[in-house]
């Protein structure tokens, strides 16, 4: 706590001591009034919506009447009760599945983008700004474009495919095809993931990597032994954070299986359901707001309980 | 050889990386029959005689009809008012947490910190609702307040504030001059780089955020690009990749002549914050 130092030093000799009396009492009204803004926004948009929305998820709610006390009873039917949601369980799948595809893609390609940027010289910044291209583009049109590029008939994904002679796919209309189409769009969007470890690699000494030389290790070796094992809390970091955004993915998803307006579906035979898109339908579409909101804390409590067992199973530390 | 291999590699990510965006920019000005060739083309080409046949029908039809032109006025809108404001919010708090001391101010700070550990879907629900009782729903105020401060950004501000030299500071508080007189004419000018920063990864997020303009208007007039261009793709009657295309390289465009702009300090700023709200 800084406080107390400073009136150590503000009434002791020294320098400081010339400010004028009265300057301490008036810099607690100041830094009180300079964080107020940023503190209203936090009580009104962050403290009390995250204690209203677990009040919620014990009522019966739709936003338009009061809210009516029901317990654990949204949770009990959640989990239990698949005549009530049938597709909960369906969404919690998807979101794995999606999760456990997506998060390894992404981090492999962006390691190899990466690993070949940080091998050359010439052009490595204009590489390296193609390669983020993807990144900057909202979501709403990177999902205009992927369906466009997956077209069954006149996508540019079957046609190239073809001319390596793989028969065209109708990619997000066949229920397998769904997930590996939209981690490919993840990986496809991996600049982030490539930048951080590009900065992690820059941080490895070159005299570890010469000492490995010296001893007769090949780049295979060099890689596994030496660059790997020093970029484990990169590693670690883009994993904790990658997964916590993977089993969160929403807005592609939404546009690509919004289908004509109301008649959201989650893609064929729901096999593009995410959670949080089947949390959007409850809560936007189908008015269960107290549902919604206990959905929103199972993924709360879910999430730490993932990145915990991250923190506790996974290597974090450089070897 | 091998940095030839390298060299091969690069260029086949890059094209990956690349050519939808191309293949997006082709098709917006392509005519409706044009674009379902069974080879592929990345010029605008007429699909019987082969020749060049660029069209901008489909801007003209995407900026009126599909309602894309007042939903690009109001994401200049939103973005113009919500990023300066925002920016000044953190920066005016993140110096009160990193330099003014006052009681209670570093356990309010771990408090705020904490908060941003819920996931933003948590607190969608009732951001809306609480929303909605400030009477700011379906209202240009709601695209616009709910976003105001970033606990994330008044961490990063704090951050780079604390490694500035107290020297000046103390020199400048001696000689007389306010607390608000230091944060103009010393922090701000010295922290441009993070200002910078912050300002860069604001807009993007803003510019392309779907989720929270999807969920707070109902009005198609209120409507930001994103959500315009989404109701396009669901639209039965707009839902041809030609308009869609359009729709998509005016959402895109602003972005890449950003990134052009700012590149080496949006990419330096990714290695310390990620891309983020």
């Amino acid at each position: 706590m800084a406080a107390p130092v400073l009136e150590r030093v503000t009434t002791g000799p020294g320098r400081r001591a010339r400010r004028r009396p009265g300057a301490r009492r008036r810099d607690h009204l100041i830094g009180w009034l300079l964080i107020a803004p940023a503190l209203a926004y936090f009580l009104i948009f962050l403290l009390y919506p995250a204690l209203s929305a677990l009040y919620y998820s014990f009522t019966d709610w739709n936003l338009r009447t009061e809210a009516s006390w029901v317990g654990l009873a949204n949770y009990a039917d959640l989990l239990f009760d698949d005549v009530k949601y049938p597709h909960f369980w369906k969404s919690v799948s998807v979101t794995l599945q999606y999760t456990l595809i997506a998060v390894p893609l992404t981090l492999v390609a962006a390691l190899a983008q990466a690993l070949l940027l940080n091998a050359i010289r010439r052009g490595a910044n204009l590489f390296r700004l193609l390669l983020f291209l993807p990144v900057v583009t909202a979501e709403a049109a990177v999902g205009a474009i992927w369906r466009w590029l997956y077209d069954p008939q006149y996508g540019l994904i079957n046609t190239l495919l073809g001319l390596v002679g793989i028969p065209g796919q109708n990619w997000l209309n066949t229920p397998e095809l769904v997930i590996p189409a939209l981690a490919f769009i993840a990986a496809w969007q991996c600049g982030i993931s490539m930048i951080i470890y590009l900065a992690g690699l820059k941080g490895i000494p070159g005299s570890i990597q010469e000492a490995a030389i010296i001893d007769g290790a090949g780049p295979w070796q060099r890689f596994w032994r030496v660059t790997f094992p020093m970029l484990r809390p990169t590693t670690f970091y883009l994993l904790v954070t990658g997964v916590i955004a993977a089993l969160q993915v929403f807005g592609l998803v939404y546009v690509i299986f919004s289908g004509n307006g109301r008649s959201v579906t989650g893609g064929p035979e729901q096999s593009g359901l995410t959670y949080v898109l089947h949390l959007y339908l409850f809560a936007f579409r189908y008015d269960a707001m107290g549902a919604a909101c206990a959905m929103s804390f199972i993924l709360l409590v879910f999430i730490m309980i993932v990145t915990a067992l991250q923190f506790r199973f996974v290597k974090q530390e450089a070897a | 050889m091998r940095r030839a291999s390298i060299y091969v590699a690069l260029v086949l990510l890059a094209a990956v990386s690349v050519v939808p965006f191309l293949w997006m920019v082709a098709t917006s000005f392509k005519h409706g029959p044009d674009i379902y060739t069974k080879t592929p083309s990345l010029l605008p080409l007429d699909k019987k005689t082969g020749e060049w046949a660029a069209t901008l029908d489909n801007y003209a039809y995407v900026l009126d009809v599909g309602g894309l032109g007042n939903a690009f006025v109001n994401s200049v809108w939103v973005c113009a008012i919500l990023v300066p404001a925002k920016l000044l919010i953190d920066a005016l708090a993140a110096y009160a947490f990193a330099r003014i001391p006052f009681p209670g101010r570093d356990k309010l700070f771990m408090i705020m910190l904490a908060g941003m550990m819920v996931p933003a879907i948590t607190l969608l629900v009732p951001r809306i609702h609480v929303t909605q009782s400030l009477g700011m729903f379906d209202s240009g105020w709601g695209l616009i307040v709910p976003n105001i401060a970033s606990v994330l950004d008044i961490f990063l501000l704090r951050q780079f504030f604390l490694s500035l030299p107290g020297e000046l500071e103390e020199a400048a508080l001696i000689d007389g001059a306010g607390r608000m007189q230091i944060f103009w004419r010393i922090v701000l000018p010295l922290s441009k780089p993070v200002l910078a920063v912050v300002t860069i990864t604001s807009f993007l997020f803003h510019w392309n955020d779907l989720v929270w303009p999807l969920l707070v208007t109902n009005d198609p007039e209120l409507y930001t690009l994103p959500l315009a261009l989404q109701q396009l793709v669901a639209s039965p009657d707009g839902g041809r990749a030609y308009y869609i295309m359009a729709g998509a390289t005016l959402a895109v465009l602003p972005v890449i002549a950003v990134l052009l702009v700012f590149q080496r300090r949006i990419l330096q700023g990714i290695a310390f914050t990620g891309l983020k709200g």
